[in-house]
């Protein structure tokens, strides 16, 4: 090959090299530029997508506050019904004790009045006899406003905090008989109580929610009786169950009302206090006792609620009972259907 | 302050409510600050009893009592002895129950627990006046009619003698 040909190749081919460079930078060039729009249009899907995502977290968040609050609206109900309960009934020692503390001071005042001339005539101590009398009687009142002081902080102390999670052997009559103590101004002379106590073994338990289980049962019973009517609490124990029934004699519940009653939100109560999770929250702890709720009503003849509980709880540590966020420990790793809701609802 | 002789502090107050407490409470104040005889019950049948016997110028019920609530027990009262001043003591709580059977009963007071006590004395003060009042016409009316037979009476006789 001459030099020149060799010149001329190597020019031809720079050319080519320079063309096939310049075109392969073209179609490069165009390679690119298609990716990159797709790129941007997947960025602004993703971006949508985050966005959207962002909201539903969000919504979420919301949904669980919202779960929450409702749970704690329905536990301020029963503090509510609660506080309601103690303050009538303080109502009456508080009102002896007022009244009998205006009696006792007058009769200082007399008796000063009558020191005042450093002796005491004949004629005074007919006066006296007298204030020692009407002291003696307002003694008497507070011993008895005292008494019944005691006793109701003492009924509290039974009924205890909802979120304490202790669990102890109890009796279950007397949580029975402190909720029935905190709801006695519901009851007044309108409900007649009829208790039908049988045997109960000592039963292992969170005492202090169960009291919420009676309680929620005993209002419910009490706000399905229209006028006067009879409550009759039972308890009856057999092979290592114990029974619990509040049973009223109240409207009753329809036919196709009952599926839907542990339903959250499920009421008939048109002020919606309870925000209708008493019954939810109530099969809760039950469930996480590894007992069962059962019901049985008639419209127009009322509704019988058992409640039924192993004497010692079975191998269950759920101790959120209101499958909330509220609740305390959170130790809740089983696998029952309560699970389930304490976990969901876990902030 | 005198009344035809008689003390306007003498008189007899029945209290009835089914709180040992509150019974208590003012029968120790009406010791302190009256001269009434005070008698004080916790059971409204055992109340309703001394009543009839015992005829108090003024009678203070509760209202929730069990067995006989204190409106029932004053319209039993009402009918055994119209005379006696029929107060009703109520819970705050029983208040619109109250109120709705107080022309019932044709009380001549109600209290709301908790009671100021000088205002409880002051109640009862009047309702043992007015119970004695009322029962002082009655006698005046009795008098006045036994008066009016004793003239047709003589009346009778007159005529008799002379026509």
């Amino acid at each position: 090959m001459t030099a020149l040909g060799v010149a001329g190749l190597v020019v031809g081919g720079a050319a080519l090299v320079a063309l096939g460079v310049d075109a392969g930078r073209r179609m490069a060039g165009r390679r690119l530029h298609r990716p990159d729009d797709r790129c941007r249009s997947l960025e602004r899907e993703a971006r949508e997508l985050r966005e959207e995502c962002r909201e539903l977290r969000a919504s979420y968040a919301e949904l669980q506050r919202s779960e929450a609050e409702q749970v704690n609206d329905a536990r301020l109900t029963s503090v509510g019904s609660l506080v309601a309960g103690v303050a009538h009934e303080m109502n009456t020692p508080l009102g002896s004790l007022h009244a009998g503390h205006d009696t006792f001071r007058r009769a200082l005042d007399r008796l000063q009045a009558i020191l005042a001339d450093e002796r005491v005539d004949p004629e005074e101590l007919e006066e006296v006899r007298r204030i020692v009398r009407a002291v003696d009687r307002i003694a008497r009142t507070q011993d008895l406003a005292f008494e019944r002081l005691t006793h109701i902080v003492g009924e509290l102390r039974t009924f205890g905090r909802p979120d304490d999670a202790e669990i102890s052997v109890v009796d279950l009559h007397d949580g029975l008989e402190s909720t029935l103590t905190v709801l006695g101004h519901e009851l007044g002379d309108r409900i007649a109580v009829e208790r039908r106590y049988g045997e109960l073994p000592p039963v292992e338990c969170h005492p202090h929610r169960l009291n919420q289980v009676f309680l929620n049962l005993l209002s419910n019973a009490i706000r399905a009786i229209d006028g006067p009517g009879t409550i009759v609490v039972a308890t009856e124990s057999a092979a290592g169950e114990v029974t619990v029934t509040v049973g009223d004699s109240g409207v009753g519940i329809p036919e196709e009302h009952l599926p839907k009653i542990f339903d959250a939100g499920f009421t008939t109560r048109k002020e919606r206090k309870g925000m209708g999770l008493g019954l939810l929250i109530s099969q809760q702890i039950v469930h996480q006792h590894g007992g069962r709720i059962e019901v049985e009503s008639r419209p127009g003849e009322g509704s019988t609620f058992r409640v039924r509980l192993p004497v010692r709880m079975q191998a269950r540590t759920a101790s959120d009972p209101g499958g909330s966020g509220a609740g305390t420990s959170g130790s809740s790793a089983d696998p029952s259907e309560t699970a389930g809701a304490a976990r969901e609802a876990r902030p | 302050m005198s009344l035809g002789g008689r003390d306007a502090a003498d008189g007899t107050v029945l209290l009835v409510d089914d709180e040992e407490m509150v019974v208590t409470a003012i029968e120790g104040f009406l010791e302190l600050e009256t001269s009434y005889r005070v008698l004080s019950f916790t059971s409204p049948e055992r109340a309703l009893e001394a009543i009839a016997e015992e005829r108090p110028e003024a009678i203070l019920a509760d209202f929730l009592m069990p067995g006989m609530d204190g409106i029932q027990l004053l319209e039993r009262v009402r009918a055994v002895d119209p005379t006696a001043t029929r107060i009703l003591l109520t819970g705050y709580a029983d208040r619109d129950n109250a109120i709705r059977a107080i022309n019932r009963v044709g009380l001549y007071h109600y209290m709301e627990k908790p009671w100021d006590n000088e205002h409880l004395k002051l109640v009862i003060r009047n309702g043992v006046e007015r119970s004695w009042l009322f029962r002082q016409l009655d006698e005046r009316l009795e008098e006045l009619e036994s008066a009016n037979e004793e003239l047709h009476e003589i009346r009778r006789r007159l005529v008799r003698t002379f026509l």
